[in-house]
């Protein structure tokens, strides 16, 4: 029975994955409850020098894929901004309601600190901002998130010192359709500005820089 | 049985991976990032005001894993420039000056390859940051060239691992994978 129960769930997501989406949004939205038995701390996170993470790391660049465009285009112009944060799983969990508490801090992210480089200057919300390195943290609120830029860089996510407030920005959350099981931080260019997407179950917030 | 049963899990976790990311949100990488900084475990002093010596290194890279394949010769050809990681080229940063293999390096980020051979390793830094992989590797933007001492392990390491070890004379880089472990002096 034990052997079954897996295949069997294997099996039904399968027809799900090979559907058209846009059906079977509330089939995508349960796969979190059934998920919590299935993530288990994997074996491989064991290793003799450094353990690896249970929330991994990654890195996302502005321009998108910028180290891609790099290989396929060698005159490409310096990118603007990355950020590199770790990104935890829901496992099961509902993101208002196990993980995160409105009006406390954030880290946007797990382990180290959430890190903002920018290769340029840029503009938030007005706010001239100086290329640099930057760490990044949030205080979300139910229909809004403060979105702070620090400066306690290579430092651990937890308790952030609101004493190295360079600045802070409000902005608006909003609910999604689909639940997101990674956090997830993108760039994503729009008509007038690039916004940093921070998506995590079905809450997505959006920064804008203009470069 | 209890492997299959493993391999099912598995199986699970890809598909729920795929399924959790809708839209062009990016996936999961198979070989997640990760990074490491002299002094270890620096972020986490800092945090606790434990830091006892000033931040020099860091390394980003990403952590493929063995997967039952022989890595050295047969994965990583001999011979050839390999990007010490996966996906994204593997980043070393300096936030001071130092030295390796003789030369001095300016604080500043570079990209880490390395070209293996049984027993001996070339370690490069290269000028030409926020890459991908090895693919376009240019020997003219190198800053520097040394070997690396190389030992066997007994154990086997399942993900690639970097971090640095504290010397007299400043600290070592160590990338152990597989069976072997290679360690790169740096003098600061």
């Amino acid at each position: 029975m034990r052997i079954y129960f897996p295949l069997l769930i294997v099996f039904i997501f399968f027809i799900a994955c090979n559907h058209k989406e846009e059906k079977k949004d509330t089939r995508i939205i349960k796969i979190p409850t059934i998920d919590s038995s299935a993530m288990v701390k994997p074996e491989r996170t064991v290793n003799p020098y450094v353990p690896v993470d249970v929330s991994p790391m990654d890195i996302s660049y502005y321009p998108a894929d910028y180290p891609k465009l790099k290989m396929t285009n060698s005159a490409i112009k310096p990118p603007y901004a990355r950020v590199v944060y770790s990104r935890p799983h829901l496992q099961g969990r509902s993101l208002f309601k196990d993980v995160l508490k409105y009006g406390e801090p954030w880290r946007l992210g797990a382990n180290e600190a959430t890190e903002l480089d920018l290769y340029t200057d840029a503009t938030i919300q007005g706010k001239k901002i100086k290329a640099g390195r930057y760490i990044l943290y949030c205080i979300p609120e139910k229909d809004n998130w403060v979105i702070s830029l620090n400066s306690n860089i290579d430092s651990w996510g937890l308790h952030p010192d609101e004493s190295k407030d360079i600045a802070r920005f409000v902005v608006p959350s909003k609910q999604t359709k689909n639940s997101v099981e990674f956090f997830t931080m993108v760039f994503e260019k729009t008509n007038d500005a690039v916004e940093l997407v921070m998506a995590w179950d079905n809450v997505e917030a959006r920064l804008s820089f203009i470069f | 049985m209890k492997k299959n049963f493993a391999i099912l899990i598995v199986f699970q976790l890809f598909f729920f991976s795929l399924l959790a990311q809708p839209g062009n949100l990016p996936p999961v990488d198979k070989s997640p990032m990760d990074m490491s900084y002299y002094p270890a475990n620096y972020p986490v002093l800092k945090i606790q005001d434990k830091i006892t010596e000033p931040l020099a290194a860091r390394v980003v890279y990403s952590r493929p894993q063995k997967a039952g394949r022989t890595v050295f010769g047969e994965l990583v050809k001999y011979g050839e420039v390999w990007r010490v990681g996966a996906n994204e080229a593997t980043e070393i940063e300096f936030f001071k000056p130092v030295r390796i293999g003789g030369k001095k390096i300016n604080k500043g980020r570079y990209t880490l390859y390395a070209i293996v051979n049984e027993g001996s390793w070339s370690i490069i830094l290269n000028k030409d940051t926020d890459t991908w992989g090895s693919f376009k590797y240019d020997t003219k933007k190198d800053i520097v060239r040394t070997a690396a001492s190389v030992q066997k392990n007994d154990t086997v390491v399942e993900s690639l691992a970097m971090a640095f070890e504290k010397t007299s004379s400043g600290c070592n880089l160590i990338i152990a994978w597989d069976n072997v472990k290679a360690s790169l002096p740096i003098t600061f």
